[in-house]
């Protein structure tokens, strides 16, 4: 009985992070250095709502009850993320003092992983963005799914696919894809797409 | 209690018709293989084809949507076991047992148990909810602003506790976020606009279905092209059939799982993966066998698939009860139940009593599909493992986008799914737990109306909202959740806690 496979992720043990495969365990330099920098995003995201909380018009003329303003949950949601925030920052100044982390901080986002998913994100964009409407459904399908799997397989695969293969493939599902989705959708399920 | 006999009856046989069935049988083999197959999860499943279902009749909708539900929180189980891959998050406490099992020779009946502990917790939750769901329907009915507000901050905030046990703050944040994603749009009291910054499609607010869809379907691809490509040999296994003296040999475990389970899915925001945990960790305090743990112990996998399955019915408690959700997929229900005309919440049982039973029935014909296609289909669902994930995820995308666009027929909700995607894969990389910002959305308008209605009712005072005897309790608990997070409470509480265990189990 043989079974391998490699590339598991480190820790199925993901019952920190719900509905979602387990993020790879950083390291706590790096951690550190995010919360550092999101605590800070969040202060003044929290500050910045509270104050346009309350700024919010206290609506006198309709002569409601000055506690039912509408800026009243936003404020008090506001004022709590800012606190969250400081919480989050001020815990992870210490542990993200030496200045030699910040540079390990930095390759996370040059890394292959960051890469691969920067590259899916792009061409997620692209599709919905651009594609997305400004063309028949099935063609957009069609040229998205190609050209997914083109630079995955080809480009960005340890090792390459061959490439008339991949690209024959990739032609192949993209057709089979922008073609099944769009009736299986629109005659099926009498769903209407963009 | 007999008019209940008689509704449930009558829920039964509403779906025993040909088109039912039917329904039964694709939606749960749809479920299974979404469970099946990493990077595919429950709670997007259901989103995802919420879409698919919405021209459908509204019990045929549901049905299909319970039925995606059960089907992926048990097909997990199957690469848990023979791959050691959970295929949903609920799974992860399988992989435990079951993959040491399968690597000794005994992976069918790995499945098999795992098969049978699933229909089971399925069964002891649907008992559960079928007993409690019409009592708290009818004390929900006294229920006013005050304790709707603190049972909105409650699911927040032990939903922010649960999921993020190591590092609370973070799972306030997400909690935190999703409310204030909620406040944009028209609110709520005076119909005064908030945050829309002058785009006009902001004015009716932020649809949940484009944003669960972008944070937890894009979010998702995201996070799984993110890994490099894992090459993988998959391996045939024995037969699946269990023998019943192993089932009925851990019987206890098996009634104390599925007890748990429903307990921590009523629990607002948390939901089978902490359900698979508890029961796994209750399990192996009480054995006898508790070394076995972890090295291949049938009674661990029995705990850990009983624990998930019986944390959906006891999701749908609170769910169809307060409108509260008992999961994150329990909140793609609820809105799947709006969209659909059905109006979940205390007025359920009045307006619409058969709907309760209904659910019930669609939880026993799920169960019975599961353990159908658990003991016949084992083989051909491994081989859609050997799809490579550049093949499927923009498959996938394509169904998010689909999804998110099909209901509103705007490309805004398009946008906002985009934007929830990119901002969901942050959070996520920087281990923010989700479910906090799912119970955020769907409860903030309630949490925001119902506390300025009360202080409105009580002209500015804020006393009602502590005296009121439902609300001190409620207020109470979300107080011990809140002061639970802070690390030097915790650490006395769980040293307390072993101290007492160490005692009682003191012998073995």
């Amino acid at each position: 009985m043989s079974q391998t496979e490699n590339g598991r992720s480190a820790g199925s043990t993901a019952h920190e992070t719900p509905e979602g495969p387990s993020t790879p365990s950083q390291e706590p330099g790096l951690m550190a250095r995010a919360d550092l920098l999101s605590g800070i995003v969040f202060l003044v995201l929290g500050v910045t709502i509270a104050w346009m909380s309350w700024e919010m018009p206290r609506l006198e003329v309709r002569r409601i009850h000055p506690a039912t303003v509408p800026g009243l949950v936003p404020g008090l949601l506001g004022l709590a993320l800012a606190f969250c925030g400081t919480l989050l920052a001020l815990r992870s100044v210490r542990a993200s003092a030496d200045r030699a982390g910040w540079r390990a901080f930095g390759q996370v986002f040059v890394s292959p992983e960051a890469g691969r998913a920067g590259v899916a994100l792009v061409l997620a964009l692209i599709y919905a963005l651009g594609l997305v409407g400004r063309m028949p459904f099935w063609a957009a399908t069609g040229l998205f799914v190609f050209a997914f799997i083109m630079v995955f397989e080809r480009w960005l695969a340890v090792p390459r696919h061959p490439m008339w293969r991949t690209a024959l493939v990739a032609a192949l599902q993209a057709a089979i894809v922008g073609a099944a989705v769009s009736l299986v959708f629109e005659r099926a399920f009498l769903v209407r797409l963009p | 209690m007999f008019e209940g006999l008689v509704l449930l009856g009558d829920g039964l046989a509403h779906f025993m018709t040909p088109t039912s069935l039917f329904n039964v049988a694709w939606a749960t083999l749809l479920g299974i293989i979404i469970g099946v197959l990493p990077g595919l999860t429950a709670t997007m499943g259901v989103a995802l084809l919420v879409t698919l279902t919405y021209p459908m009749p509204p019990d045929q909708a549901i049905l299909c949507l319970m039925c995606i539900y059960v089907g992926a929180i048990y097909g997990g189980s199957r690469t848990a076991i023979l791959l050691a891959i959970p295929g949903t998050p609920a799974s992860a406490a399988t992989t435990l047992d079951g993959y040491p099992l399968a690597l000794a020779g005994k992976g069918g009946l790995a499945m098999g148990l795992a098969t049978t502990s699933s229909a089971i917790g399925t069964m002891v939750g649907i008992i559960c909810l079928a007993m409690l769901a019409p009592l708290l329907a009818e004390a929900a009915l006294n229920f006013g602003s005050y304790e709707f507000f603190w049972l909105a901050l409650f699911g927040v905030v032990v939903s922010g506790q649960l999921t993020a046990f190591d590092d609370p703050i973070k799972g306030y944040v997400a909690g935190i976020l999703g409310l204030l994603v909620a406040m944009v749009g028209m609110e709520g009291l005076h119909a005064y606009r908030r945050f829309t910054f002058g785009v006009p499609a902001l004015g009716g607010g932020i649809d949940l279905i484009p944003a669960m869809v972008g944070a937890f379907g894009l979010a998702e691809i995201l996070v799984v092209m993110k890994k490099r490509a894992a090459a993988r040999i998959i391996d045939a296994s024995d037969r699946v059939l269990p023998r019943l003296s192993e089932v009925w040999k851990y019987r206890r475990t098996t009634m104390r799982s599925g007890i748990i389970g429903t307990l921590v899915g009523i629990i607002p925001g948390v939901g089978e993966d902490i359900g698979a945990w508890g029961s796994y960790a209750a399990a192996r305090r009480r054995s006898p066998e508790r070394e076995m743990f972890g090295k291949g112990s049938m009674e661990g996998l029995i705990a850990a698939e009983t624990g998930n399955s019986a944390a959906i019915p006891g999701a749908m408690i609170p769910t169809l009860t307060l409108a509260l959700p008992g999961s994150a997929a329990a909140a793609v229900l609820i809105a799947a139940m709006f969209i659909h005309g059905i109006r979940p919440g205390p007025m359920l049982m009045i307006e619409n009593a058969p709907f309760l039973y209904q659910i019930i029935a669609m939880l026993v014909f799920a169960s019975l599909a599961i353990t159908c296609y658990g003991l016949l289909l084992t083989r051909p669902l491994l081989y859609m493992m050997r799809v490579p994930r550049e093949r499927l995820m923009p498959v996938v995308y394509v169904l998010c986008v689909i999804g998110a666009f099909a209901i509103t027929q705007r490309l805004f909700d398009v946008y906002v799914m985009v934007v929830f995607g990119v901002v969901g894969f942050i959070l996520r990389e920087m281990r923010y737990p989700m479910a906090p910002l799912v119970m955020g959305i769907i409860l903030g308008t309630l949490l925001d109306v119902n506390l300025r209605r009360g202080l409105a009712i009580s002209n500015g005072d804020l006393t009602p909202f502590f005296t009121r005897p439902v609300s001190a309790v409620i207020c109470t608990l979300v107080f011990l959740t809140i002061l639970f997070s802070i690390p030097v409470v915790k650490r006395r509480v769980t040293r307390f806690f072993k101290k007492t265990d160490n005692t009682a189990t003191g012998g073995h």
